[in-house]
């Protein structure tokens, strides 16, 4: 008993240091767009993603989790000896998070859940032979890792089209934001409540088909948007000058000639590359002198194209949080599909094929993402809505929108995506219907090369510290 | 660094638009150059030639800024080419008018009283197609923000045949001094008919060279 104790202690560590570094790493990339664009304050986007992360991993948490627990390795395997399948997933568990936290070390964009597949997967091959993998569940899970981006992109696209011609091509593009704005909202909240009452309240006794589902995202879309249109009529257009003279502050105008002065005398008592260096900095520095001396007219961009992004500012927040639900949903089977396969067997001596994932799991992994949010994410997010302003309210809403329908769409099916990578999808989507100013494509390669990497070691982690446990504890 | 934030590049657009800002201030201060030139002051003129140098060796430093910063892994909403081809365009105008300012500065000319005001005129038309096309350039967050498409291309559409129609002024113009210009066989030097020639049609490139500019950017637009 004192054994089995300490071994759920570790197996619970581990899950929830899972679930803490998923909150950490991956939360920041869905609300941080919306940060960066203005949408939201560091504080709501954190308090938005805890409570939908939260509803995400609880209601819809269930399927992936599955899928993990015993999708990829057949559970019948390891029947004779199924304390080997504790110490897989746990030594599962744990490379995974290691190799999460070395290659987040590293910059690499790697992915919590090839991770952790890479893990469960590597684990169950050689220790339970070839037989012992579920290869048709496997193929389709990383079929779904090429066709998320890019059905993802595929939406965001049409999306970001079709807002493009419905609102840009229009002679009052502010009237058109404001009527395509309730469909829209329609849209969100009907796949919301969709995803969360068909076939999700399981664990809380309800059941629900998909017309029931659908009758009340329905209602429910309905309500919202009537909402939303009211709501509307609040905002009124923004007065912008067209173009501003920016006079720069005295300060400024007084120091820059002496700062030039300087650097002047500097430059020739410099020698060799430093010379050339400075003599580059020097005409900079004339340059900005001169944008300073004359004034520089700023374009301010027409007030009609600003009050379209400030009534898109509303759906980008809508669009976020429906990430945040949807990674949830998704990404907490990485944490608990591994410790919900460890204990049912330190419970039950088997992974049930029948029982479901208990609640209190998935709460679990629930709470471990937001108090990851909490501690961590909220930097990541600040750094990462510093970075990327690009993405205008517009763009933004199409991106995610596609990301998060995507997600759920797969969490739905039980298939554990990567969130990041889908919406790197969706921003190419937006990107290709010429949404964007300059992408870097070098990115896909990047993320290609961090699949190929990523199974292997996530595999390689997984038998090492399956044999380290084993060694411990004995099988 | 996240995936993410690594997706994202710096947009070329806007150190494109302050390329065009300089070149433009270059053009400007051609007219103090011809005003002074018919003051009659040659220092003067020979002191805002180098200006106009200094003015054009700026406009470079930010020209190679972007053609530094616009890597093959780039995806840009236009195509890469299109973007240098714009960009080559700024770059000429501004290389047109430091030619201008040099030309005045090979030997004092001698001022033509006659065709004071139809070169001034001349010199005005032409800048004046500049100012457009760079107004045409100044569109381009618009541009971005409407995905080139809509009522905003529209828009840019109609400032494209603006600064064509101030082309074919300017040529019109161009072809009446020229007539005086060869009329005046016997009152001018060769040396100050040739270079009075020269400077005339290197003024007329800077037309040209807008008219072309608004061109390259009406072809990244999509118009239904």
């Amino acid at each position: 008993m004192g054994v089995e104790t300490i071994i759920l202690t570790i197996a619970l560590i581990g899950g929830f240091y899972m679930a803490w570094s998923i909150g950490a790493n991956d939360v920041a990339n869905a609300m941080g767009t919306s940060v960066g664009s203005g949408a939201l304050t560091i504080r709501r986007a954190v308090i938005i993603a805890a409570f939908l992360e939260f509803a995400g991993a609880f209601f819809v948490g269930t399927h992936v989790s599955e899928t993990i627990r015993k999708g990829i390795i057949s559970p019948e395997v390891f029947a004779s000896n199924t304390m080997l399948l504790v110490y897989g997933m746990i030594g599962a568990l744990l490379a995974a998070a290691i190799w999460l936290q070395v290659a987040s070390y590293f910059g690499w964009p790697v992915s919590t859940t090839h991770s952790i597949v890479g893990s469960v997967l590597g684990f169950g091959v050689v220790v339970g032979g070839w037989q012992a993998a579920e290869w048709g569940k496997v193929a389709s899970i990383v079929a779904s890792w090429v066709v998320s981006p890019l059905l993802s992109g595929t939406i965001a696209f049409l999306l970001f089209s079709t807002l493009r011609r419905l609102i840009y091509y229009n002679h009052d593009p502010i009237r058109a934001a404001k009527r395509v704005t309730p469909p829209l909202v329609f849209l969100v909240f009907y796949i919301l409540t969709l995803a969360m009452l068909f076939k999700g309240l399981k664990n809380l006794k309800l059941h629900l088909d998909f017309a029931e589902a659908s009758l009340y995202g329905l209602g429910v879309g309905a309500i919202a948007a009537a909402i939303s249109h009211f709501l509307l009529k609040r905002i009124h257009p923004v007065e912008v000058k067209p173009r501003v003279k920016i006079t720069q502050p005295a300060p400024v105008r007084k120091n820059l000639p002496r700062i030039i002065g300087m650097v002047e005398k500097t430059m020739h008592s410099a020698v060799g590359e430093v010379k050339t260096e400075l003599a580059r900095v020097l005409e900079d520095l004339r340059a900005i002198r001169l944008d300073v001396e004359e004034g520089v007219e700023v374009e301010q961009g027409s007030s009609e194209y600003k009050s379209v992004q400030r009534i898109f500012v509303y759906l980008q927040i809508l669009s976020a949080g429906f990430v945040a639900f949807a990674h949830g949903a998704n990404d907490v089977a990485n944490a608990v599909g591994p410790l919900a396969a460890v204990i049912s067997i330190l419970k039950n001596g088997i992974v049930g094929a029948k029982s479901p994932v208990p609640v209190w799991i998935l709460a679990l992994g629930g709470l471990g993402i937001v108090i990851g949010l909490a501690t961590w994410g909220w930097r990541v997010m600040i750094t990462i809505g510093k970075k990327i302003t690009e993405l205008t309210p517009t763009r933004g809403f199409s991106a995610e929108f596609a990301t998060a329908a995507t997600i759920v769409l797969a969490s739905k099916l039980g298939l554990p995506i990567s969130t990041t990578h889908t919406l790197v999808g969706g921003v190419l989507g937006v990107g290709i219907a010429r949404g964007i100013s300059a992408l870097n494509l070098r990115v896909i390669t990047n993320i290609v090369i961090s699949w190929i990497i990523t199974i292997p070691a996530g595999a390689a982690g997984a038998i090492l510290f399956f044999y380290i446990l084993k060694g411990i504890f004995g099988g | 660094m996240s995936v993410l934030m690594n997706l994202f590049r710096k947009s070329p657009f806007t150190p494109l638009q302050t390329h065009m800002e300089r070149v433009v201030k270059c053009v400007h201060r051609m007219q103090d150059l011809y005003d002074a030139h018919f003051k009659g002051d040659f220092d003067a003129v020979n002191q805002l030639a180098e200006e106009i140098s200094e003015l054009e060796h700026l406009a470079d430093i930010a020209k190679n800024e972007i053609r530094n910063n616009l890597p093959r892994g780039l995806f840009l909403p236009v195509n890469r080419g299109d973007l240098l081809e714009i960009l080559s365009l700024q770059d000429s105008i501004a290389d047109k008018a430091e030619d201008v300012a040099i030309l005045m500065t090979l030997k004092p000319l001698p001022q033509i009283d006659a065709l004071k005001e139809e070169m001034k005129a001349f010199m005005l038309k032409n800048i004046q197609a500049v100012e457009k096309a760079h107004e045409i350039i100044r569109e381009m967050d618009e541009l971005l923000e409407s995905a080139f498409g809509g009522t905003e291309a529209e828009k840019v559409i109609r400032m494209v045949e603006e600064v064509a129609f101030m082309e074919h002024e300017a040529d019109i113009m161009q072809h009446k001094i020229l007539k005086q210009l060869f009329s005046m066989e016997e009152e001018l030097s060769y040396s100050s008919f040739y270079l009075w020639i020269n400077i005339l049609q290197t003024m007329a490139s800077l037309a040209n060279l807008a008219e072309k500019l608004a061109n390259r950017v009406r072809m990244l637009l999509e118009v239904r």
